[in-house]
């Protein structure tokens, strides 16, 4: 090719990116840098932004609001990231196998996959509602006491966690399904002939075979649940009182209620920080456990 | 035959897997099929106590009544056009950059890849203050351009998983069309593009159930009451019936039938597409 040619190509490459370059520039690389100024500043959305220097992020260490949204948006991780990665982890391996009416079994859990936040809410009110919901049926079969569920300060985020599980395990599981698919059959075949039982055979070959997606589904869920807003802001709202208040929720307050859009900045800066840091400790961290074949 | 030792070995397993799936399916499905009786319950069955779980008699004017008191066909349309338009926007931009970063001499390829991934990372959440500023800016407020114009400028999940079908074209294709003469735009637009469709239907029904489902960025965006979504305006039902959650079940369950609609048609896709975003760029 001709040194014209190869440039009319790179124009030509350039001109096919250009939607991603705009994105980058107008969707990110703007409002990023919008961000750190505006935390720096008390901007009402109506008066120009005013320079107040690090008075939002010192207002942020003493806010108790914040503290609690911070410690409610990390019990909810805590609940949400390991039950969904263990839960995909085991309904992939029992949808792996050759089952009849697979496809219709995989359909199931899609549903709450592709169904809204709004459509979820509605939903799990059928199970979660104190008066009518039919978790406290199954309580009463046991003998226990009825809950109120999301209307009860303790119980509202293992709640909304339950809910989050229910949503997103059908995702998660998928991604395991391809990781496991990729497995050799002649290592199963191998254990088996040395003696190895379901158990052993789970522990030793699979777990360490899908390490590499069991890395993926941990970050991808810790980066959503640190995001949690859709789920909250429809089903609860925050509460009852703060109990369920998240980060991202507060944020979305400060800014687009409270008209406090520099505070909200520094809110949404301090979270961004938190996941970045979560991440590139995940990413250190698989060094140490994550198998690569 | 080894197969055989494997088959007689598994067999306990096989059934305890069945067990669990099944059961786990039934729990997934179960609370959709309580909220599709109670949706049909009349306001005395749906207050009483005990609760029965079957409506006696089914009460099917409750769709009825929630479609003629709120504007349904108007969420209906403004969601299919929001919806279609930014799936068209992603699927068309997305093919354009990853073909880009696949098969042509782009300058900068892995900085825009780096890139790429680190826009995941960063969630619409954290970026929607500066964006607000900038759609009103733009004097975009109220209207469908924020809901639409951001998928016309591609996606991160949409460019990795076109990229990925690009790469997976062996480049004799290409070059043999360049032999022939076809220009850069020929060689996209007739032969790399017909090839990658099953990933631009993934792309399509994943564009299309994520703007479907979107909350945040309608509420932050929208006002005007003719101009909500399904998912907006099935949350104000709740505030128009106050006490009456049948109705509003209703409401929440008849927003889910054409998302159900494009799963059940495309379910494949559904599945290649949440396998697809596990791959590595």
């Amino acid at each position: 090719m001709t040194g014209s040619g190869k440039l009319v190509e790179k124009l030509w490459a350039g001109l096919f990116a250009s939607p991603y370059l705009a994105h980058l520039v107008l969707l990110t690389a703007w409002p990023v840098l919008a961000l750190s100024y505006l935390s720096f500043t008390d901007y009402d959305t109506v008066s120009s932004p005013n320079w107040i220097g690090l008075d939002n992020y010192t207002r942020l260490l003493k806010d108790e609001h914040f503290w609690n949204s911070l410690l409610n948006t990390g019990l909810f991780a805590l609940l949400y990231v390991p039950l969904q990665t263990v839960l995909a982890l085991v309904l992939a391996v029992g949808l792996n196998q050759r089952l009849r009416f697979m496809p219709l079994l995989r359909g199931a859990y899609f549903v709450p996959v592709v169904s809204s936040w709004v459509v979820i809410a509605y939903v799990a009110d059928a199970v979660f509602n104190p008066r009518t919901g039919s978790a406290n049926t199954v309580l009463g079969w046991f003998g226990a006491d009825p809950q109120t569920w999301l209307k009860s300060p303790a119980l509202v985020i293992p709640t909304l966690a339950l809910v989050a599980v229910w949503k997103g395990v059908g995702y998660m599981m998928v991604l395991f399904l391809a990781g496991l698919q990729s497995i050799p059959k002649e290592l199963y075949e191998a254990a088996e002939v040395d003696g190895a039982g379901p158990v052993r055979r789970f522990w030793r070959i699979t777990v360490p075979a899908v390490s590499g997606t069991t890395f993926l589904v941990l970050v991808l869920s810790t980066i959503s649940v640190l995001q949690a807003f859709e789920q909250v802001y429809v089903m609860t709202g925050g509460g009852p009182g703060d109990a369920s208040e998240v980060t991202v929720l507060y944020m979305y307050r400060q800014g687009f209620e409270f008209f406090q859009m520099g505070y909200a900045a520094a809110v949404a800066w301090v979270l961004f920080g938190i996941t970045l840091v979560l991440t590139l400790f995940q990413l250190w961290l698989q060094r140490k456990w994550v198998h690569y074949a | 035959m080894p197969s055989r030792v494997l088959k007689r070995g598994v067999r306990p397993g096989r059934l305890l897997a069945y067990t669990f799936v099944v059961s786990g399916a039934v729990i997934m499905l179960l609370p959709f099929v309580t909220s599709l009786f109670n949706s049909l319950k009349s306001y005395a069955d749906f207050i009483a106590i005990p609760q029965t779980l079957l409506p006696d008699p089914p009460v099917w004017s409750n769709y009825t009544e929630v479609w003629g008191r709120a504007p349904f066909a108007t969420y209906a349309i403004n969601s299919f056009v929001i919806a279609g338009l930014a799936t068209i926007g992603a699927v068309i931009s997305s093919a354009m950059v990853g073909h880009a970063m696949a098969r042509m001499r782009l300058p900068l390829r892995n900085a825009l890849l780096t890139a790429a991934l680190a826009t995941l990372m960063l969630p619409t959440v954290v970026t929607i203050i500066p964006t607000f500023i900038m759609f009103r800016e733009f004097g975009w407020l109220d209207t469908f351009l924020p809901l639409i114009v951001p998928f016309w400028l591609a996606t991160p999940f949409g460019i990795f998983l076109m990229r990925q079908a690009f790469l997976a074209i062996p480049k004799d294709f290409m070059e043999a069309a360049t032999l022939d003469g076809a220009g850069l735009w020929t060689v996209f637009a007739r032969i790399h593009l017909p090839l990658v469709k099953p990933s631009l239907a993934t792309l399509a029904v994943f564009t299309f159930m994520t703007s479907w489902g979107a909350v945040l960025e309608p509420t932050v965006y929208l006002t005007s009451p003719e101009k909500l979504t399904l998912p907006i305006g099935v949350m104000g039902l709740r505030g128009q019936f106050v006490g009456n959650d049948q109705l509003v079940t209703a409401g929440a369950l008849m927003s889910l039938v054409p998302i159900l609609v494009v799963f059940i048609v495309a379910q494949r896709y559904f599945v290649r597409g949440a396998a697809a975003s596990g791959l590595k760029g």
